[in-house]
C-alpha cells in the first residue's frame, strides 16, 4: 500500500519532462534573468548613436531591466554589437565575449553587425555570428531605437522559453567551452558559403580574386 | 564669395583630362599671375618642374621627378618657408598609369599652399623620405607604405600602420587589389582570431606586455 517510490511524481510530469517543480523554477529563473539582462555595448559605427539614444530618456532601456550599461564584460548579460566591425576588432570582440560570464546572449544590432552591410571589402567581418553565436538580429540600417528595443523584447521571449530541462539550451547557457574560447563561431566551409559575393557594385568575383581587375579607365581622372 | 566659387566649379570642370593632356599648362588661378613658389621653383630647379597645373579653381599642383623629390621638399621649407606638411598621401589612377605621392604644403609665413606631386611607376614604388624635412611625415609615410606598398628611402620606422604586422595580402588600397582581398573570407577570419597585440605595436611600445598563451606556463611551475 502507500506510494512506491519513483511514482510519487508521475502525475506531475508535463509532456517533455517538465514538472511542476520545474516550471515554475524555470519561470521564477527567467523572469529574474529577462528582467536584469545587463548589457555589454559594442558600439563601433552610426549604430551605437541608436543605442545610446534608446538608452536615454525618451526610450528608456532600464524600463526592461536594463539599469545601466556594464562596460565591463564580467558584470554583462547581453552583448550588442552596433556598428560594423572590422577584421581588426574580431579578436577584441571575441574576447569581450569569452569575458562575459554565463549565461550570455548575443544582439547583433543593424545591417553591418549581421552581414557586413555595405562594406563587402577586405577589411570588413562579413557578419559577427562567424566570430560569436548570436541570438537576435536586428535589421535597419541603423535601426531605430524602436527596432532595438523590439529585439531586446524577442530575446525576452527566447528567455522565457528556456528552461532547465532543456538540456542543449542548459549546456549553451551554462557551460562554457575551453575549446571554443577564441575560436570562430562558424566552421570555415559555413563562413566562405554565407561570406559569398552578391554580385554588388564591382566587377570582381571570388573567382577573378586572384588576378588584377584591371581598374577601369575613366575619361574624367584628372590626369596630365 | 559668389563669384569665387563659381571660378572654382568652372575650374573643376576645365580641369586637364586625358585629351587635352597637350595641352600647354595654365598658370596662375584663373588668369592671374603665376604662383610666387612656382616661379621661384623654375628659377631654381628649371628642368625638375616637370609640370604644372591649377585645379579646382585655384589649387596649384607641381609634379617633380621622384628622383629629385628630397632636395625640392627641402628647398622648399628652407627657402620658401613652406613650414607645414598639410598631407601626405598617394593617387594610384589604375589602368598601370604611375602611382603618384602627393605632398599638400602650406607656408604660415607667407600664408600660401602647394600641391607637390611625385610620380612613380609601378615597378618602382621608392622615393625619398619627407621624415627629414618635416617630422609630421612619420605616420602619413608608413600609411602611404602600408596601403599603397610605397617604399621612402630613409625613413626611420617603415612598417604598417593601419594593417596588422602579419597582414599577408598586399597593399589594400592598389588599384590591382581585389577589393574583397586576396584570401577567402574563411581564412581572414581565422587570420583575424590569431591576431595578438604583438601583431598591432612592437612590444616596447607596451608598457605592460602579456605573455602569450601558447608559451605555456612559467619557469618553474613544475614544482
Amino acid at each position: 500500500m502507500g506510494l512506491e517510490p519513483g511514482r510519487e511524481d508521475t502525475p506531475m510530469v508535463l509532456p517533455g519532462g517538465q514538472t511542476f517543480l520545474t516550471t515554475k523554477l524555470d519561470f521564477v529563473v527567467n523572469w529574474a534573468r529577462r528582467n536584469s539582462l545587463w548589457p555589454m555595448p559594442f558600439g563601433t559605427a552610426c549604430c551605437a548613436i541608436e543605442m545610446m539614444a534608446a538608452f536615454a530618456s525618451r526610450f528608456d532601456l532600464a524600463r526592461f531591466g536594463m539599469e545601466r550599461m556594464s562596460f565591463s564584460p564580467r558584470q554583462a548579460d547581453v552583448l550588442i554589437c552596433a556598428g560594423r566591425v572590422s577584421y581588426k576588432m574580431a579578436a577584441p570582440l571575441r574576447k569581450i565575449w569569452d569575458q562575459m560570464p554565463q549565461p550570455k546572449w548575443a544582439v547583433s544590432m543593424g545591417a553591418c553587425a549581421s552581414s557586413g552591410g555595405v562594406f563587402d571589402v577586405y577589411s570588413m567581418v562579413q557578419g559577427i555570428d562567424t566570430i560569436i553565436p548570436v541570438d537576435v538580429y536586428v535589421p535597419g540600417c541603423p535601426p531605430r531605437p524602436e527596432g532595438l528595443i523590439y529585439g531586446l523584447l524577442l530575446l525576452h521571449d527566447k528567455i522565457k522559453g528556456e528552461s532547465v530541462t532543456d538540456r542543449e539550451i542548459h549546456r549553451q547557457l551554462r557551460f562554457e567551452d575551453p575549446a571554443a574560447v577564441g575560436q570562430q563561431a562558424l566552421p570555415p566551409e559555413v563562413v566562405s558559403q554565407i561570406t559569398v559575393p552578391f554580385g554588388n557594385s564591382t566587377t570582381q568575383n571570388r573567382a577573378s580574386g586572384l588576378v588584377s581587375t584591371g581598374a577601369q579607365l575613366r575619361p574624367r581622372d584628372r590626369q596630365p | 564669395m559668389g563669384d569665387s566659387y563659381r571660378e572654382g566649379l568652372e575650374g573643376l570642370a576645365s580641369a586637364p583630362g586625358a585629351e587635352e593632356a597637350g595641352e600647354a599648362p595654365r598658370h596662375g588661378a584663373a588668369g592671374g599671375e603665376e604662383h610666387p613658389s612656382v616661379a621661384a621653383l623654375r628659377e631654381r630647379f628649371a628642368e625638375a618642374v616637370q609640370h604644372v597645373e591649377v585645379v579646382a579653381g585655384d589649387e596649384v599642383v607641381v609634379y617633380v621627378p621622384a628622383a629629385r623629390n628630397g632636395e625640392i621638399l627641402r628647398w622648399l621649407k628652407e627657402s620658401e618657408a613652406f613650414d607645414f606638411l598639410q598631407d601626405l598621401t598617394a593617387v594610384d589612377y589604375g589602368g598601370g598609369r604611375p602611382l603618384q605621392v602627393v605632398y599638400q604644403i602650406y607656408s604660415t609665413t607667407h600664408k600660401r599652399q602647394l600641391r607637390l606631386k611625385a610620380e612613380l611607376p609601378l615597378d618602382a614604388l621608392e622615393l625619398d623620405s619627407a621624415v627629414p624635412v618635416w617630422a609630421a611625415a612619420n605616420w602619413l609615410e608608413r600609411e602611404v607604405y602600408d596601403l599603397f606598398g610605397v617604399h621612402f628611402r630613409g625613413h626611420p620606422d617603415l612598417r604598417r600602420i593601419l594593417m596588422p604586422e602579419t597582414y599577408a595580402e598586399g597593399h589594400p588600397l592598389r588599384k590591382d587589389f581585389p577589393l574583397r582581398g586576396r584570401f577567402s573570407r574563411a581564412e581572414q577570419t581565422r587570420r583575424a582570431l590569431a591576431l595578438e597585440h604583438d601583431d598591432f605595436y612592437i612590444p616596447d611600445e607596451l608598457a605592460v606586455r602579456r605573455p602569450r598563451l601558447e608559451q605555456g606556463p612559467a619557469e618553474g611551475a613544475q614544482e
